[in-house]
């Protein structure tokens, strides 16, 4: 997705896109480059503050790694990078927790906030699932402040919903601060932060969102749709209006503060991959 | 001795008898009739129109009224091949079934590869045909139904003792399963990707009186929509024949989006796919005239030319693109051997018949009638599956 000339070309985000298959490039100028930064920061500092923090990223490094990683979770990695201090990849090169780095990082940095980064699924395999709590020398955790997002497939697959992958870091982990985010790499900066009170995603001030229904309709609150969303930041690439593959639902919260800030929503994931009748297929 | 452990077996045991019987033996079309009255009767049944189509095709009746035609249009001096392998597609619950009728009906023992996805119609299916067996111990002899994932290995073993081996499901699988050898005489029978069309005479359209109007459109929808417009045989280009009536196609799409309205159930999937398709296709492709959307529903894209490449316009779910043709000559040229089903309506079989063998065409197997598109028989995909499934004996 392009709407400049070649040579304002800044930087090139890739996201998996609808098909998985061909991911679909972004071409970023400077400008768009820097109000995703800006946007992105002002979200963020509203519940990590203005200052830049330590932070434990529940990844690999992926310039170590070689083979072809992820895209979307390089390009989530470095994003959020700009906001923390001390970066330190929670898994080694062969993909498996590294002890002595995680204890080293919570005896350095753990009395003061501190910020964990990763994607849920990833979180749910190692902080919750592997991580085996009697070789931590330190439980200071109580100090992070958690942001994750994506991967609610896998979850689902695990019984796990949100409320319950909160609960079991808290008990586990004393891991209070638990923020869970939704965007797209399309509208980079502008992402929807969960509220901590109903667990709503809610829209920003920068951005909106519009539920529609399978004819394209648009649907009152309350109704199951495709999450169509806005955002004020595309300016070098047409990525302003997307309507999306995921399904979501517009939550009217009278009663929780979030109701002042935007429209609250919820998302329930990519759309089912509806059966297609037709003989080109023997598996 | 294959190995079945990676498989489930469905009906038969690891044993392959490769019985055989005569062609059309009166042993195999009374268990056909059975098997038919056993659907029919089946508490399940009802709610699954392919079944209940799949029990007319073997009903008494069309068994008879088949091996007739068998007898009367090949010498009889046939005999089965022996074992036929099947590999029949995952989308179409009761497609495996007539691939069977095919095998069985000419003689032959079977090794049939079901779909692995989890359709209640394969079940109600594989428990009414376990229970006719019953009665029919020879035929046990005959069938072994089987269902794995990707399993090569079996795939591989089978290929290598069946007499021939059918397989249906596009070019991907094709090539795919073409890796595994088969014995020298042996010999696949193949179901490749195919293209359809449906050419409709806007002048006899416009005369069509309102009933006859409605069954034409629910005719149409059935070659469609009820298998979201994927099988092989489903049109995906419209042409209307005769002097542009914009009207007249205008009032066929609508009264076709007001049934699909009632009866068809658009899917999430469905509706952004097609979306996208359309999106992608407005941009690319300088032949695109115009389009219309019936809601979500029905997409309907005029061409301002024919392209060569004509097999790629494909739709998908109720996505039509439409041209007008003064002449049924005209797309003579268009015609490659992707071509397979040209429904139609208010042509002559006469004109369409010279159209093909005049024009010598390189594709089109199937000339139906709106409506008829997706009746599978023993002439299909231009295969005549009674003789390519036996072999003749010359006596002189």
């Amino acid at each position: 997705m392009i709407s400049i000339n070649q040579n304002k070309i800044f930087k090139v985000l890739r996201s998996s896109g609808t098909y998985g298959s061909i991911p679909s490039k972004i071409y970023l100028d400077q400008k768009n480059a820097h109000n995703q930064i800006i946007v992105l920061s002002k979200i963020i500092s509203s519940f990590l503050g203005e200052k830049r923090v330590p932070m434990l990223i529940i990844d690999q490094d992926p310039i170590l790694n070689d083979k072809k990683m992820f895209g979307a979770r390089s390009a989530a990695i470095f994003g959020f990078s700009i906001f923390g201090t001390h970066h330190t990849y929670l898994l080694n090169r062969e993909g498996e927790i590294d002890y002595d780095k995680l204890n080293n990082f919570i005896k350095n940095f753990g009395d003061k906030p501190f910020f964990i980064f990763g994607f849920t699924s990833l979180i749910f395999e190692f902080l919750i699932k592997k991580l085996y709590k009697k070789k931590l020398k330190n439980v200071h955790w109580s100090n992070a402040i958690m942001l994750h997002g994506g991967g609610w497939k896998k979850m689902e697959q695990n019984k796990i919903n949100n409320k319950k992958f909160k609960s079991i870091l808290t008990e586990k982990l004393n891991i209070r601060k638990i923020y869970n985010y939704y965007g797209l790499v399309e509208q980079t900066g502008s992402i929807f932060i969960e509220c901590q009170k109903c667990f709503c995603f809610i829209t920003s001030v920068f951005s909106d969102i519009i539920i529609r229904d399978k004819y394209f309709n648009v649907l009152e609150e309350g109704k199951k749709g495709f999450i169509q969303l806005m955002s004020l930041l595309p300016s070098s690439y047409p990525g302003h209006n997307i309507l999306t593959e995921d399904l979501g639902q517009i939550v009217n919260n009278d009663k929780c503060i979030c109701a002042d800030k935007g429209k609250a929503f919820l998302v329930f994931g990519r759309m089912p991959n509806a059966e297609i009748r037709g003989c080109s297929d023997t598996v | 001795m294959i190995n079945f452990s990676k498989v489930k077996i469905l009906i038969g045991n690891k044993k392959i008898e490769n019985k055989i019987l005569l062609p059309y033996d009166e042993k195999i079309c009374k268990f056909l009739s059975d098997f038919s009255n056993e659907l029919n009767n089946f508490k399940g049944s009802s709610k699954f129109p392919d079944i209940l189509s799949l029990a007319f095709f073997c009903r008494k009746g069309n068994i008879i009224k088949l091996k007739k035609k068998f007898l009367a249009s090949l010498d009889n001096k046939r005999l089965p091949l022996g074992l036929i392998f099947h590999i029949t597609p995952s989308n179409i619950p009761t497609n495996f079934v007539y691939s069977l009728v095919f095998g069985l009906i000419n003689g032959n023992s079977n090794i049939v590869k079901v779909t692995s996805k989890n359709f209640e119609q394969v079940n109600i299916i594989l428990k009414v045909m376990n229970q006719t067996l019953k009665k029919h111990d020879e035929l046990k002899k005959m069938i072994t139904v089987v269902k794995y994932n990707n399993e090569d290995s079996f795939t591989e073993e089978v290929s290598k003792i069946c007499d021939a081996r059918i397989i249906w499901g596009g070019d991907n699988s094709i090539k795919n399963i073409r890796k595994f050898q088969l014995k020298p005489r042996a010999f696949d029978l193949t179901f490749a990707d195919r293209y359809s069309i449906c050419v409709i005479d806007s002048h006899r359209l416009n005369k069509v009186k309102q009933d006859d109007f409605a069954s034409l459109i629910q005719k149409f929808y059935n070659d469609t929509f009820v298998v979201d417009q994927n099988a092989c045989s489903s049109p995906h280009l419209i042409l209307w024949r005769g002097n542009k009536n914009e009207k007249i196609q205008n009032i066929f799409w609508g009264l076709l989006n007001n049934l699909v309205e009632k009866k068809y159930d658009l899917t999430h999937t469905a509706s952004v796919d097609k979306y996208t398709e359309l999106c992608k296709k407005i941009i690319q492709d300088p032949s695109i005239k115009k389009f219309k959307t019936y809601s979500n529903n029905l997409y309907v894209v005029d061409l301002n030319n024919l392209s060569p490449n004509l097999d790629t316009y494909r739709g998908k779910w109720g996505f039509f693109y439409q041209y007008n043709i003064k002449k049924i000559n005209e797309i003579n040229k268009y015609i490659n051997n992707k071509f397979q089903t040209l429904t139609y309506f208010g042509l002559k079989k006469k004109e369409l018949e010279k159209f093909i063998f005049f024009n010598k065409l390189k594709g089109i197997d199937r000339i139906v009638p709106i409506g008829q598109a997706l009746n599978i028989d023993f002439i299909w995909d231009g295969y005549d599956i009674n003789r390519i499934l036996t072999r003749v004996i010359d006596f002189k």
